[in-house]
């Protein structure tokens, strides 16, 4: 039975999908058919309950807000002085200005809990650039989608609040937890892009002259707004002032402030930064409600639960527990958001993980990057949703520039099982 | 009889699955199955998993899901009745806690009968007391904490103690305490050991000052459409896992205070100087809820207090 | 079909008001924290109140200019008079799934006004007010469903995004 309305779910979904039905629409679409097909419930009163929930649920204020905010960096001189900061610094680096998408996601996710606020801002700052210096599409596109899902890894993260909760975990041992893992992977995504380039070395756009100590110190002051930017966020998230949702209020404030410094406050960037921003989050908004209602159809069909129950019963070693959980998660990452993955099946998992002699802090880290892969991965994929509606390209086309950050991210899945004090070492240092 | 089919119900609920709510709810799930043969089986969905905890009440009611678990002073601003087991001060023990249950229980079933919904049973949480970054003597030690408000209860314990009241969403808690945007907040010694709270702050004062439950509801639309005997055997099992909630409620409450104390925390019961503070403003909050309640609430009050 | 295309635009900017609420109510949120007097209880709960009206309201103006995100693979490569039909059919889809929306979101502000649902945080607000933001989004999503619909049965779809801002970094 369970074969069967998988294999209805899927197939509705991926033809409502490539008719060319809206991304949000077509998930709704699905779940109603998986309720009305499947169960006995009301499927229209639970799917507006579901929404309403979803769609005004304080923690999610973030997300619009970072968009915002990047609207009006976007606006700005900021990404411009940006590459000027770092280019002298990164011009002996293979792969030169590509890897500002991995530094700025990297040092983004420590101000912001969600990936698709992380992606969204920090391409709205690093895409148009790029761009126009001729750096190739695909390792642009690629290392953004790739890179910016550190914002999960990276604390503040929304996700491990939500695993923290359910595992009964300490929420503040996971964030540290989460350090040593997220630096490994940008360095990861660094190492794939300083091979790449080697590789292809004429894919690279020339440099200029070399710069002197002295020159990158120079250019270093245009770093400056930036650096004040995340280290004014950070700095009222970790006095106390604002919580990691409220700080992307404050990225606003400081957004207008440095537009306001550079002159570019005008009406026009006000008016044009406001109405971008509520389009595209409205856009993100619509398939967030069509996943809450998916995953409530999922609630009721009981899907993931009874997979998860059957990984559970066949008694595994815990390196073939992770290896199967790791495929489980990628599968059902390709059709659920990850704050619903959490949900749906670690009330079942929880008891096996513990049987298997496995650390939950450790087992909170794997579930946070078998979670940023389900951002990339297709159909459903948020930053691939994100990078669609920013640059218009496919999905399809997007999810194949990242398919190398997918590749990565289970190689330092494989690196963590392998080395699991990677993650545990860190909170374990920790006072109390 | 005749249609003797099996029924599936679906439960949401708000806990996570270590929880000891969560547990005796499990149990209960497992001994309806048992007790009517399998005609009537019931899927739990803890922690939030299908509705969240502000959109359980509403989904029984609507008849989303058929049956559900809620903590009943969460809707307090719905109807003041809801929020009688969450006055300060005015119950402080388990004994007290069944008496109010007892006198409060037709007048919280009747307001829920009128929303469409039966009450199966009821188990308290542990006793709520303070949680404080700093020794707490008196109540004026409290002058200025950045005191957690959840609901209009703790936003008003808060002006009456002279804290400031801080509006935290439970998700951000631990962050909040960590940076000292909050540094005291009531709670029970439940919530303060399933969240680690150790790991912030050092001192519990075990103040007793009221004990929280959660209901287990059904829809009556789906409690009628049961058989005479599925009915009988629900109604049974449900005043079993109540009197099991309890028991284990009140049998945990010294064992989690216990874990508090190993982590390093000082529990006390609060000076005598902090304990007549409270009761006094415990006094306020009683009038205050009566005047707001109503008739019908002195009523209840009055069956309480004979 | 003007008057329509001027209401979506309506819908936009009370969007991005809903979008400036939502900033206010999380700055007040802060603000009351730092200065007591400033405190307004609830606030946090009228920042997701605003955060619903400002996605819900913008949903017909997003759509209007093509920015609701779809797999266009497939129609890009089909020839003109299949590709009309394929578009009609989809319309007619996102009608039917737009208007199940729509009518359960009516119903949910109906029911929260019959159940007298109140909000269980400090806000205490009847919860049907809020809601009124989902209901008219989802409604307007569906009259704009509908237009673009006619449009495509008479062969004239609007162009997709406008290129008047630079709502897109391409
Ligand atoms: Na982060
Ligand atoms: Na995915």
């Amino acid at each position: 039975m369970d074969l069967l309305i998988t294999g209805v779910l899927i197939g509705a979904l991926l033809l409502l999908l490539a008719a060319g039905v809206w991304i949000g629409l077509a998930l709704i679409g699905v779940a109603w058919i998986g309720m009305a097909l499947f169960t006995q419930r009301s499927v229209g009163d639970a799917m507006a309950l579901t929404i309403w929930g979803s769609a005004s649920s304080w923690t999610l204020t973030a997300l619009p807000l970072f968009i915002w905010m990047g609207e009006i960096l976007f606006r700005t001189r900021l990404s411009e002085d940006l590459f000027r900061g770092l280019a002298p610094w990164l011009q002996r680096l293979p792969g030169r200005l590509l890897h500002t998408n991995i530094l700025g996601s990297t040092l983004f996710a420590a101000v912001s809990g969600s990936s698709a606020a992380t992606c969204a801002t920090v391409g709205k700052m690093t895409l148009p650039e790029l761009q126009r210096r001729g750096y190739p599409d695909a390792l642009s596109l690629g290392t953004l989608a790739g890179a910016s899902t550190l914002g999960l890894l990276i604390p503040p993260s929304i996700i491990m609040i939500v695993y923290g909760v359910t595992a009964e975990v300490s929420i503040a041992r996971l964030f540290v937890a989460g350090i040593v893992p997220g630096l490994l992977l940008a360095g990861l995504f660094m190492g794939y892009v300083i091979v790449w380039s080697l590789l292809h070395p004429q894919a690279i756009p020339p440099e200029g002259e070399r710069p002197t100590l002295a020159d990158k110190l120079r250019a270093s002051r245009h770093l400056l707004p930036v650096l004040l930017l995340i280290g004014g966020v950070l700095g009222t998230i970790y006095t106390g002032i604002a919580t990691a949702t409220e700080a992307a209020a404050v990225g606003v404030v400081g957004a207008l402030l440095i537009a306001a410094a550079q002159r570019a406050l005008t009406w026009a960037t006000l008016r044009d930064s406001l109405l971008g921003a509520v389009r595209l989050y409205c856009m993100i908004a619509l398939i967030l409600a069509g996943a809450a209602f998916l995953t409530l159809a999922m609630g009721y069909l009981g899907l993931p639960r009874h997979v998860a129950a059957w990984i559970g019963s066949l008694g595994l070693e815990p390196w073939q527990l992770i290896a199967a959980l790791t495929l489980f998660f990628i599968v059902l990452g390709c059709f659920l958001d990850g704050i619903s993955i959490v949900v749906l099946t670690m009330g079942v998992l929880l008891p096996t993980v513990q049987a298997a002699g496995l650390d939950l802090i450790w087992f909170g880290i794997f579930i946070v990057i078998v979670v940023e892969m389900a951002q990339i991965t297709p159909p459903v994929g948020f930053n691939l949703f994100v990078l669609q509606g920013m640059t218009g390209r496919q999905v399809t086309e997007l999810a194949r520039h990242a398919a190398p950050m997918f590749v990565i991210m289970v190689l330092a899945v494989v690196l963590l099982t392998a080395f699991p004090e990677l993650v545990t070492w860190l909170p374990q240092r920790m006072a109390g | 009889t005749a249609a003797a089919q099996s029924v599936k119900w679906d439960m949401p609920i708000a806990y996570p699955a270590g929880n000891f709510h969560t547990a005796n709810i499990l149990m209960f799930a497992k001994d309806v199955e048992r007790a009517t043969g399998g005609k009537l089986s019931i899927t739990v969905h803890e922690n939030g998993s299908l509705f969240k905890a502000p959109e359980i009440k509403r989904a029984v009611q609507s008849g989303q899901a058929q049956i559900g678990e809620v903590l009943i002073s969460n809707f307090s601003n719905e109807n003041p009745l809801f929020g009688i087991d969450s006055i300060p001060f005015l119950a402080t023990s388990y004994g007290d806690a069944r008496k109010l249950w007892q006198a409060s229980r037709p007048a919280v079933e009747a307001a829920l009968d009128k929303q469409g919904l039966k009450v199966l049973y009821a188990v308290p949480w542990p006793p709520q007391g303070i949680f404080s970054a700093k020794p707490i003597e008196s109540a004026a030690d409290l002058r200025g904490a950045k005191w957690r408000a959840y609901n209009p209860n703790t936003s008003r314990i808060a002006q009456l103690v002279g804290a400031q009241p801080v509006t935290i969403q439970a998700a951000e808690l631990t962050q909040a305490l960590t940076t000292g945007a909050v540094n005291a907040f009531m709670t029970s010694g439940a919530t303060g050991y399933d969240s680690k709270v150790w790991e912030q702050v050092k001192y519990y004062y075990d103040v007793a000052a009221w004990l929280p439950k959660n209901v287990v509801f059904v829809s009556k639309r789906a409690f009628d459409a049961l058989d005479k005997p599925t009915q009988q055997a629900l109604l049974k099992t449900a005043a079993d896992a109540e009197a099991r909630g309890w028991r284990e409620s009140e049998e945990k409450t010294a064992w989690y205070l216990e874990q508090l104390r190993k982590n390093g925390m000082t529990v006390s019961k609060g000076s005598p100087q902090l304990q007549a503070d409270l009761r006094k403003i415990g006094e306020t909050m009683i009038e205050e809820w009566t005047r707001q309640a109503g008739a019908e609430g002195a009523a209840v009050l009055a069956i309480y207090r004979k | 079909m003007k008057a329509l295309n001027r209401l979506f635009d309506l819908a936009a900017w009370l969007a991005a008001g809903f979008l400036i609420g939502t900033l206010a109510m999380v700055l007040l949120g802060i603000a009351g924290r730092l200065w007591p007097a400033l405190a307004l209880p609830g606030s946090d709960a009228y920042a997701g109140y605003c955060m619903a009206a400002a996605a819900f309201l913008a949903l017909a103006p997003t759509l209007r200019r093509g920015e609701h995100i779809r797999v266009m693979l497939v129609l890009q490569r089909l020839p003109v008079p299949a590709r009309r039909a394929v578009e009609l059919a989809v319309h007619a889809v996102g009608l039917a799934l737009a208007g199940g929306l729509a009518w359960f979101s009516l119903r949910l502000v109906w029911q929260s006004h019959a159940f007298h649902d109140i909000s269980t945080g400090l806000d205490a607000t009847p919860l049907w007010i809020p809601q009124l933001g989902m209901a008219a989004g989802t409604v307007l999503l569906v009259l704009a469903l509908a237009v673009q619909f006619v449009e495509h049965l008479r062969g004239q779809p609007a162009p997709a995004a406008p290129g008047d801002e630079p709502a897109r970094i391409e």
